[in-house]
């Protein structure tokens, strides 16, 4: 493989965790749910993955879990901001800090101190026959692991059910007016509802790929921000998947460089290199905020009975 | 946009409509909710470390205990307030015009990196005029800091929760740079810089052990904070903008700017609480000194609702909560994670309490 191939490779890996993670708060977003625990998710997706693949022997069991309770997450937002319409930034702070340390108590309590760090046996690559033999691209795209081939089935699967069936155009009028979907017999607390759980859930599996795809193991700060780049990244992406899947590809291509600043010979110091992603995310944050358009009632609570929103 | 959520309610403004109550039947309303929170929070967490394993009363007893009954103790609670009442006011300041920081963490570490600089290079400075110059740099790393996210947010729409939390990832290398490569002192075993001179050390008062004098600086900033939001012109703009940021500016308060002002003095308290902790705990700077300062200071933040009057009340609270919780891991077993697990049920507790008391009052006026 050629180094340009062997790069590539790795942006497309460094890419899931990332695009995952922002369609799961596209998701959510979309009808109006604005999750801010992310990065807790994300780390308790990762214990709670690698925890029960170290424990049943299954990655796919393991990656099943973290989503489950990803989904627990977002129901609880979910549920928190309909029927008691709690304020969504104080519950998915208050998320955060539960899945956070919910994260650490059980790897702590399921593994211990060990003097010998537990390992799970890392996905495995699945090269599609043909496919893989393209010249260049091939070996990019086609042989990679399982979850890489599922990110991109669920990213083409949310765009045409978005923009392409009635149920997505009803599911985006949730998030734009509200009232106005009531008012058609959308049911508005039910579509916050799943697109919330199955947001929280995305989110889980985005963080349980990092232990079972790059460490296969689970360490505290594993995640290392990748769940606030993300709402960064879907705000970058204009809460559209394909523009989200887009700049994902961006936010991979920094990941690798700092990765590679950490092994190669490089002039600058290293610091330099480790903050590019968050620096180049703050940068353009600048120009993503001027022309993302955000859907209309995000973070905000309907009340069917208020007569002013 | 400059938040996600057009017109984001701070928790204080949530709070549901008051009955007019007068006396003890005041006091009580307010502080039910509050009781009621750390009791369910304590019950379940305590099903919890029960169905771990461990024994519950034992838990929470060296949780509750631990600092007081000893000097140790007690001290070790004191040096922890510091950080956390300072944390807790960086972020309800922003708060109060509606504003996250999320970025405690990061201002912490730029103010001690900077204090740790300042007092390193003058070392030599008399400590009448090196302490003064190192608290500073620390104040000032810090609001430059937040002041990065104050002018993304103000000239360009960034969302300051974004930029807070992003600066925190890049706080860390500016602190690995001058542990590493500027000031690194490879004897320490640690990623640390060299320790400050002695000239820049704050001094003790009380003990043995005693607590650093930073802490009378932090009870003169939670002052100052109080008397400031409460009594002054510009107290009742910030609080006016976040009420209510349209008839704030119909008014002709100057919303915009009074973000962009909290922000910068939110990193401000920040930095300084870096400082302290530089020339108060560690005498030099250390990579991971921030502990878990950030959620902390925002769990108290929310959980005092926003009240410059509460935090320094409710950060005593979760520094006894963090003190016992190190213990409890030593001599129960149960993981010191669990504490966090406690802290977030009170808050999300305290939410629910206020749903209820809300509809309670409700079913009482109809």
């Amino acid at each position: 493989m050629s180094e340009f191939e062997s790069l590539a490779q790795l942006t497309v890996v460094a890419m899931v965790p990332y695009l995952l993670a922002s369609l799961g708060t596209m998701l959510g977003g979309l009808t109006g749910v604005f999750s801010v625990a992310q990065e807790g998710v994300m780390v308790l997706g990762a214990s709670v993955g690698f925890l029960v693949s170290y424990g049943v022997g299954s990655n796919t069991v393991g990656i099943l879990a973290a989503a489950a309770v990803g989904g627990v997450f977002g129901l609880l937002l979910g549920a928190a901001t309909t029927y008691l319409r709690l304020d969504q930034f104080v519950v998915g702070l208050a998320l955060f800090f539960a899945a956070t340390g919910l994260a650490g108590l059980l790897f702590r309590v399921a593994i211990g101190q060990s003097a010998t760090q537990p390992l799970v046996p890392t996905l495995p690559r699945l090269e599609i026959p043909l496919l893989s033999d393209i010249p260049l691209i091939g070996r990019v795209l086609f042989a990679q692991n399982a979850l890489v081939y599922l990110t991109a089935a669920v990213t083409v699967g949310l765009y045409l059910f978005l923009y392409r069936t009635r149920a997505g155009l009803d599911l985006r009028a949730v998030g734009e007016n509200p009232k106005a979907a009531d008012s058609l017999g959308i049911p508005v607390v039910r579509s916050r509802l799943w697109t919330a759980t199955a947001g929280g859930a995305l989110m889980g599996v985005a963080g349980a790929y990092l232990p079972l795809i790059y460490t296969g193991t689970f360490t505290e700060g594993i995640i290392g921000g990748r769940g606030w780049l993300a709402i960064a990244l879907t705000f970058f992406g204009g809460w559209r998947p394909q523009f989200i899947a887009a700049g994902a590809l961006f936010f991979a291509t920094m990941d690798v460089i700092a990765l590679r600043a950490e092994v190669g010979n490089i002039a600058l110091p290293s610091q330099a290199l480790a903050v590019l992603p968050y620096v180049a995310t703050l940068l353009v944050m600048i120009f993503a905020f001027r022309w993302a358009r955000v859907p209309e009632f995000l973070g905000r609570n309907y009340d069917r009975e208020s007569r002013t929103a | 946009m400059t938040a996600p959520a057009a017109a984001p309610t701070t928790p204080a403004a949530d709070v549901a409509p008051e009955p007019r109550l007068h006396g003890p039947m005041r006091l009580l309303r307010r502080v039910l909710p509050y009781v009621l929170a750390l009791l369910l929070a304590f019950v379940v967490s305590g099903i919890v470390i029960a169905a771990l394993g461990y024994d519950p009363i034992e838990a929470f007893r060296t949780i509750l205990s631990t600092s007081f009954r000893t000097p140790f103790g007690f001290t070790e609670t004191l040096t922890k307030w510091v950080p956390l009442v300072l944390l807790a006011l960086g972020f309800t300041i922003p708060l109060a015009v509606g504003r996250f920081n999320i970025g405690g963490e990061g201002q912490l570490l730029v103010g001690g990196t900077a204090a740790a600089g300042v007092g390193i290079v003058y070392a030599d400075l008399p400590a009448a005029a090196l302490i003064p110059l190192t608290l500073i740099a620390g104040l000032l790393a810090g609001a430059v800091w937040a002041g990065i996210a104050a002018l993304l947010m103000g000239r360009f729409g960034v969302n300051e929760i974004l930029s807070t939390v992003l600066l925190n990832f890049v706080s860390f290398q500016v602190l690995d740079y001058a542990a590493t490569k500027v000031w690194a002192d490879p004897a320490a075993g640690v990623a640390a810089t060299r320790s400050v001179g002695v000239h820049a050390q704050l001094p003790t008062i009380g003990g043995p052990p005693g607590v650093h004098a930073g802490i009378l600086l932090a009870a003169l900033v939670s002052a100052a904070t109080i008397l400031v939001t409460r009594r002054t012109a510009a107290g009742f703009e910030l609080r006016a903008s976040g009420l209510n940021p349209r008839a704030a500016a119909i008014n002709g308060i100057r919303v915009g700017r009074i973000a962009v002002v909290a922000l910068v003095v939110g990193g401000a308290l920040g930095g300084l609480a870096g400082a302290m902790e530089v020339t108060g705990v560690h005498d030099r700077a250390i990579e991971g000194m921030q502990s878990n300062f950030l959620l902390l200071g925002i769990i108290i933040g929310l959980i005092a609702r926003g009240s410059a009057l509460w935090v320094p009340v409710v950060a005593f609270g979760i520094a006894v909560l963090e003190v016992g919780a190190s213990s409890m891991q030593r001599t129960v077993g149960v993981p010191a994670e669990m504490v966090l697990i406690i802290e977030a049920l009170i808050l999300i507790f305290l939410l629910l309490s206020d749903v209820i008391a809300g509809r309670l009052a409700r079913k009482a006026r109809a």
